[in-house]
């Protein structure tokens, strides 16, 4: 297999721009993670809300990209907080074990999966491309890097630091931190815990519908789309579940991982690196990169 | 007059409340993908074989008695695929299957129809292996109306070589798909044959969705051709994603294409060639596409499916007529008897292999400014 400079790079801007969109997804699992302490996996199904919404949105009511880009990220939210209210609440208020609600979230995905099955079909859609830019430009010696890579890229770093912002200089930002430092003595501290969930389901959820506009711009839009969040999931747990800069940085390794082990060893052998760097950290260091080192982790 | 009109809603109800007693129906099982990868493809062959059958009962039915299918969506999954061919052969007790049209599914399917003695069509499965096992032994309850992989790769690798000059290939295919695999095998012999060279040649995994990494070494390796032998998702997103890395050589692929791909991929289309089993914009199925508009509300994009799927209703209607019984067996034999059978896109032979006899393959070119594929070329490989 020949090598050369310019192929590297080029590996290198399909591994960060893949790796931005896993971060996107990654961090709301993160988010949830490490104030309920459960992955939350019907996180894919918010995403694909998100994407569905704007697709609508956009082709059946016209509206413009701007507004659809806000429609989504509300219905992913509201998606994400009514699921909450629904499905998990009852649950936490009946028992403290945290795997029955990874079990409600596993179900959720299926039914917002099926969902979508039955009302819209399984048929593959694309966001009208005329909307987004779609240029690609030529970096050098034949370096080329798509316009929709840029946007994500940028979109992911403005959302992740608007996040960022938000925890650290907000007041439901410190009460969010203090939760997933520790859930009950935040309540004792006067924190409405009811709302601070429904709060991160919702910020989950926007960052959801971020990821699935991004990935039916990217690709396409289909029902089953939420599945991609496995990986993100896998990258979650490689930084450290719970720790949003460690969301980040595992999926960046994890898109860097899989686009050079695609393009340099074998593009067969690309899930079995992902996955076996998966074991690996998890024989190495539980926690991740930058997890919090409790013993319960689900 | 509005006597009339009455005596006349009675006359019909009448007539069909003793249709419907009198002659039980004949049930036809369908397996599509309505979902999954290629629901895409399983959507028209739903659509088009609810037209087929609505026609046919509306002539009177098959041997006096009205056709009913019962449908399953196997959701592009094997495991999805056997528990449907299970329950059409052990529950409903159908005369004979229909679909879907990938090679895996069918092939997964097989050992089912067999055992239970049921006679299944595939509209579009192209693997040798559909119709024989590993032995080489025909499977007696398998059937197809398209012609096959070895010949589709004969017609790309001829297409590729002698109309598109190209002496280096380049191939992506889906390391998990029977169908991709078989395809590209055929492709490399008879290109190999011709004096061509195969300079690259990446797999990937059926779901995945970035193929960059894949088509950044394919983009090193500089060939003349680039051979796509898959179908599903992917191929538009192949097709897009190699674009937009500088790959503008051309591109061939399988009977894979469909019109949903403009959606994906839209003007990223241009100068890619698809192997096709008919010509979309051939007079003789204008008819056909107009039944399936008014039909389904949309214009037929997977026309492919929809015409094949359209003609095993008629080639099944055929051969229960011709066995003159819906006993399973019989029809069996009726299928692997079919003789000159004027169908829609072709007239269909069965070969010792359970295999059409003859058909030409079409190439069709996309063309951007009418968001279409044109047909381009007829091949039928030396």
């Amino acid at each position: 297999m020949s090598f050369t400079f310019s192929t590297f790079v080029q590996q290198i801007i399909n591994g960060l721009s893949l790796g931005s969109v896993y971060a996107l997804i990654a961090v709301g699992y993160s988010l949830v993670y490490s104030i309920l302490l459960f992955s939350n996996f019907a996180h894919g199904g918010f995403l694909v809300v998100g994407g569905y919404a704007c697709y609508y949105l956009l082709t059946q009511w016209g509206y413009s990209v701007p507004f659809s880009m806000l429609g989504a990220l509300l219905a992913s939210g509201l998606t994400a907080v009514v699921t909450e209210r629904l499905a998990y609440k009852p649950i936490r208020e009946r028992t403290p074990i945290t795997l029955y609600l990874l079990i409600a979230s596993m179900g959720v995905n299926i039914i917002i999966e099926n969902l979508f099955v039955v009302t819209v079909g399984g048929r593959i859609r694309a966001l009208p491309r005329s909307t987004f830019p779609t240029g690609v430009f030529n970096l050098w010696e034949g370096i080329t890097i798509s316009s929709s890579d840029v946007l994500s890229l940028v979109t992911a770093v403005i959302f992740l630091s608007l996040l960022q912002l938000f925890l650290s200089r907000t007041r439901w930002g410190l009460a969010i931190r203090a939760a997933a430092c520790d859930i009950k003595t935040a309540g004792l501290m006067g924190v409405n815990v009811t709302f601070l969930i429904s709060l991160v389901f919702f910020v989950a959820g926007v960052l959801a519908a971020v990821g699935g506009v991004f990935l039916s711009v990217r690709y396409s839009l289909y029902p089953q789309l939420g599945n991609i969040t496995t990986k993100a999931f896998v990258a979650a747990v490689i930084g450290g579940l719970g720790s949003l800069p460690g969301a980040v940085a595992g999926s960046l390794i994890l898109g860097l991982a899989e686009m050079l082990t695609a393009g340099f060893i074998s593009s067969q052998m690309r899930d079995l690196v992902v996955y076996s760097l998966l074991v690996i950290m998890l024989l190495i260091s539980p926690a991740g990169f930058f997890g919090k080192k409790i013993s319960e982790k689900i | 007059m509005k006597s009339k009109f009455l005596a006349l809603v009675l006359l019909f109800s009448l007539v069909s409340f003793s249709c419907s007693y009198a002659a039980e129906p004949i049930k036809i099982g369908e397996i599509a993908t309505v979902t999954g990868d290629f629901a895409a493809y399983g959507v028209a062959e739903v659509e088009s074989i609810k037209i087929a059958v609505a026609e046919i009962n509306a002539a009177g039915g098959v041997l006096g008695r009205p056709l009913e299918v019962v449908m399953y969506d196997c959701r592009t999954r094997q495991e999805d695929m056997v528990n449907a061919a299970r329950r059409l052969v052990e529950q409903d007790k159908v005369v004979a299957a229909i679909g879907p049209s990938g090679s895996g599914l069918c092939i997964a399917a097989a050992p089912v129809f067999n055992r239970g003695h049921v006679a299944h069509l595939g509209t579009l499965p192209t693997n040798p292996l559909v119709t024989i096992d590993e032995s080489g032994k025909v499977r007696p309850y398998n059937f197809r109306i398209c012609f096959l992989d070895p010949y589709q790769g004969a017609i790309m690798a001829q297409f590729a070589f002698k109309t598109l000059k190209a002496k280096t290939a380049a191939i992506l295919y889906d390391v998990s798909s029977d169908y991709s695999q078989g395809q590209r095998e055929f492709f490399i012999a008879s290109f190999e044959k011709s004096g061509g060279k195969i300079i690259a040649d990446e797999g990937f995994r059926g779901d995945d969705v970035d193929f960059r990494s894949q088509l950044t070494n394919i983009k090193d390796a500089g060939a003349d051709v680039l051979i796509f032998p898959f179908m599903g998702k992917s191929l538009p997103l192949a097709v897009r994603q190699a674009r937009e890395l500088g790959i503008e050589t051309s591109i061939v692929g399988g009977d894979g294409y469909g019109d949903f791909m403009w959606e994906i991929s839209e003007d990223t289309l241009r100068n890619t060639y698809w192997v096709s089993h008919v010509d979309r914009y051939d007079p003789t199925l204008k008819e056909f596409f107009d039944k399936y508009l008014a039909s389904a509300g949309t214009e037929c994009q997977e026309f492919m499916n929809a015409v094949m799927a359209y003609d095993c209703v008629y080639w099944l209607k055929d051969a229960i007529e011709r066995a003159g019984s819906t006993e399973p067996e019989k029809i069996r034999d009726a299928l692997e008897k079919t003789k000159d059978l004027k169908l829609l896109h072709c007239v269909l032979t069965m070969d010792e292999y359970h295999n059409p006899k003859d058909k030409d393959g079409v190439i069709l070119r996309c063309d951007p400014e009418q968001r279409k594929a044109l047909f381009c070329e007829k091949i039928r490989p030396e």
